[in-house]
């Protein structure tokens, strides 16, 4: 039925006078298509937090609200994520609920001290969960902010501590149950699919990447918007992958593979990057032979890429005819290089062109080696069981310790601020002040733009403080009966759901629904107090402003000296290229320089010029910390297989490089960068020295010409017109003419 | 069986440690259904494994209060 709906849809523009009936069934199309899922979720999750609310009114739980509120805040589009939400938020609550237990029984009989030591806790949570990703974050966010919720008020009543503590768990269990069960049942949406169009969609666009730049087609500007948009998607494919684990047994199974598929996908792409880089150096050096000889291998390539029709490769099935093509390429393309190498020696191309033209089949052989691993686990996804399953490097994330003691000292002081302000006062409500505005700051940090998400709630709880007077003392004592006071709510509820759909209303509609059904909805033992009502919304207006307040002046974390602190961690991931241990570095040096990136972005999505710098030296690092790894892996089987072969002025000048890379990637300057480029001239000059002009073995002559090709690269890399190393070359330019001809002159 | 379980001196209803028991035991079968590729067979993924829960829980539950 869809199928022929659509086609309507597609050829109905053609016809200009479309009928009525033409014109209404396109308009159910196209609303079938966008708003129809839209409007299930707001419908399913409005029905479960009414049956979260119905269900703890029957069981007589002491405040139901707490399992709609629940409801509310674990909600997610997709199943897998509310498991995923639902796991973290249980399992937080338990921890919680124990530090609650453990603090009251210390420091029951002195508030100050409890609530010093809350703040402490609640930190060094918050700064746990800048520290992890994902779901997982969710959870410290969690164990957080149950000591305030629980325990602040249990330091008014320290005999109740236990039963509180019971019957929280008991109603977030029951919210949590709800929202569960109705989103499995009800019109599930499964993750697997989009994880599945996510993958898919990915493949294709980096064929056409691939297509292009091996091509020529792609500009700089194109490469690198392909290329922001990969690392979202990397990270945004782990973030599915971890929650569709727990809806789908299919993906739990495959679960590895995907792994695996990123952390190949990160390393192909940083090396079809380099590839191009080098191209484009290479066109500028005007080598033209070299140029077209390398390109003519290119053209190759994209074929490989397409089924046996001309079109481009979408499933995973037709992956694995792809990947028997790439396996093939690779097997002939040695011998294949050789042969042109030797043409070109023929031709009386210069040395340095000939050693351009060795950097660049290694790196298209590395390419295509990445490119066959890459195609082979896509393919490996469709039977059940592989044996690519087996022992994944997992995705590192890398946040810097200083952000998460920042959000985490963050949060300890607004709790400390307002608990302080509760105590001297006296207020009745201050208490509600203390804990509520902990648990906004501890889940707002992991936003990327915390001070405009708490502002927009803050509108939306002054919407709910007005709607929730008006139902509160003129709606609800007239109605009897949950059917009757579900029908009240229901307009609410749906218009507040509504808004959290939408981007723009997102934060409004979120205060909406948490704090009205806070204010407003009644416990089984309805109060209709009107001092308490605005004492509660008093103490929430006061919690958010002082939030907002606190995520403006307490370094905002999109300062730009906060930015410059993360581009300085990239910097450095140079430095664990150089020194870090080896095995499983390079996937770990890969994802964790992504997750810095994905970080940066979104600190400084609306500063284009910071974000662009930032992206300069995420390539640069990229670059030639990766060439660096495979140098030293290079290094340890020379070592290995022979000890001999490097004599000691060249590793010596080999070790010195390792020094001189991360200093100039810790301290960016003209100085440094000339060391470095001494440094990797001096080794070139060695490695070309002990390769010398004399008949080698060809497997030893293999492996330095090998070593050669990537010092060359990281060489090549530090000259890049477009890197941000750039500026910084000019007053060192005298000194490279001089040292440019020299390791090729022979 | 004794409806209350006494548990560090707090006590607990037996039922609530059955569901959670027959939570684990659902898993634990759930696991075992994927590898042996049950779930191709069925229309509802979610809905069997809710039903299968709620079976077990419920029959466990009448052993304790027969």
């Amino acid at each position: 039925m869809s199928g022929s709906d659509s086609s309507a849809a597609i050829s109905a523009p053609s016809t200009p006078p479309a009928s009525l009936w033409q014109q209404i069934r396109e308009a159910a199309t196209s609303w079938n298509q966008t708003e129809r899922p839209t409007w299930i979720y707001i419908f399913k999750m409005v029905f479960a937090a009414l049956l979260a609310l119905g269900i703890g009114m029957r069981l007589d739980l002491d405040s139901p609200r707490t399992a709609m509120t629940t409801v509310f805040i674990v909600m997610q589009p997709q199943s897998g994520m509310i498991f995923a939400k639902s796991f973290y938020r249980i399992a937080g609550t338990l921890v919680g609920s124990l530090a609650v237990v453990l603090f009251v029984a210390l420091f029951a009989q002195t508030p100050e001290l409890f609530l010093l030591c809350t703040a402490i806790w609640i930190g060094l949570c918050t700064a746990g969960s800048a520290y992890n990703r994902n779901f997982r974050s969710y959870g410290f966010v969690l164990s957080g902010y149950t000591v305030a919720l629980i325990g602040i008020p249990a330091v008014v009543h320290p005999a109740l501590t236990f039963d509180s503590v019971v019957t929280r768990v008991t109603e977030l269990s029951l919210g949590i149950v709800c929202a569960a069960v109705v989103s499995a049942l009800i019109f599930p949406q499964r993750s697997t699919p989009a994880l599945i169009r996510t993958i898919r969609s990915r493949f294709s666009a980096f064929v056409d990447l691939i297509g292009g730049t091996l091509g020529g087609s792609v500009d700089r500007q194109q490469l690198e918007n392909t290329n922001a948009r990969f690392i979202g998607d990397i990270i945004g494919l782990e973030a599915m992958r971890s929650s569709a684990v727990f809806e789908d047994p299919d993906v739990r199974l495959r679960s590895g593979r995907l792994t695996r598929m990123n952390s190949e996908f990160m390393a192909l792409s940083t090396r079809v990057h380099a590839l191009h880089q080098l191209m484009n150096r290479m066109h500028g050096d005007s080598h033209a032979v070299i140029v077209e000889a390398i390109e003519s291998y290119f053209r190759e390539v994209g074929p490989l890429l397409t089924r046996s029709g001309g079109e481009p490769v979408m499933s995973a099935t037709d992956a694995a005819d792809a990947s028997e093509k790439l396996l093939h390429f690779k097997a002939e393309l040695p011998k294949r290089i050789r042969a042109t190498r030797g043409e070109l020696a023929d031709a009386q191309v210069s040395a340095s062109a000939l050693l351009d033209f060795d950097t660049a089949s290694e790196l298209l052989y590395r390419v295509i080696e990445e490119l066959h691993a890459y195609t082979a686990t896509y393919a490996s996804l469709v039977p059940r069981t592989h044996e690519r399953e087996q022992r994944q490097p997992a995705y590192v994330p890398k946040t810097s310790l200083l952000t998460a003691s920042i959000a985490g000292v963050r949060a300890g002081i607004v709790l400390l601020i307002l608990s302080a302000f509760w105590i001297a006062s006296g207020w009745p409500s201050g208490d509600f002040a203390a804990l509520n505005a902990a648990a906004i700051c501890a889940i707002v940090s992991a936003l990327p733009n915390p001070a405009a998400a708490t502002k927009k709630m803050a509108y939306g709880i002054a919407i709910a403080i007005g709607l929730g007077y008006v139902y509160a003392f003129h709606i609800f004592p007239h109605l009897d009966g949950f059917l009757l006071l579900a029908s009240a709510l229901l307009p609410v509820l749906l218009l507040a759901v509504y808004m959290t759909t939408r981007p723009a209303t997102a934060g409004i509609g979120m205060g909406m629904c948490i704090f009205f059904t806070f204010l407003a909805v009644p416990d089984n033992q309805a109060h209709f107090n009107a001092v308490t009502y605005f004492n509660q919304s008093a103490a929430l207006m006061t919690s958010i402003i002082v939030s907002t307040i606190a995520f403006q002046v307490l370094l905002p974390p999109a300062t730009a000296w906060l930015v410059r602190h993360m581009e300085k961690q990239l910097r450095k991931q140079v430095v664990q290229a150089c020194f870090g241990k080896l095995p499983q570095l390079a996937a770990s040096f890969e994802s964790g320089t992504r997750d810095l990136m994905h970080q940066i972005n979104a600190l400084t999505s609306e500063q284009a010029a910071l974000q662009k710098s930032a992206l300069g030296w995420m390539f640069a690092t990229l670059e030639i910390g990766h060439a660096v790894i495979e140098l030293r892996l290079e290094l340890e089987l020379i070592e290995r297989d022979w000890p001999k072969l490097l004599p000691s002025s060249a590793q010596l000048a080999l070790k010195e490089l390792r020094d001189y890379l991360p200093a100039l990637f810790a301290d960016p300057n003209a100085r440094t960068l000339a060391a470095a480029f001494h440094a990797n001239n001096r080794a070139i000059n060695a490695v070309h020295a002990t390769i010398g002009p004399a008949y080698r073995e060809r497997s030893e002559r293999h492996r330095l010409q090998r070593t050669l090709s990537y010092l060359h690269f990281i060489r090549t890399a530090l000259l890049d017109e477009q890197s941000p190393l750039q500026p910084l070359h000019d007053r060192s330019a005298n000194n490279n003419n001089n040292i440019e001809g020299k390791p090729h002159a022979a | 069986m004794p409806r209350e379980i006494s548990l560090f001196g707090a006590y607990i209803p037996t039922l609530l440690l059955i569901v959670i028991a027959t939570g684990l035991l659902t898993m634990a079968i759930d696991r075992l259904l994927v590898h042996i590729g049950w779930y191709r067979l069925v229309w509802h993924p979610a809905l069997f494994r809710i039903s299968l829960f709620v079976c077990l829980a419920a029959l466990s539950g009448l052993w304790v209060y027969q």
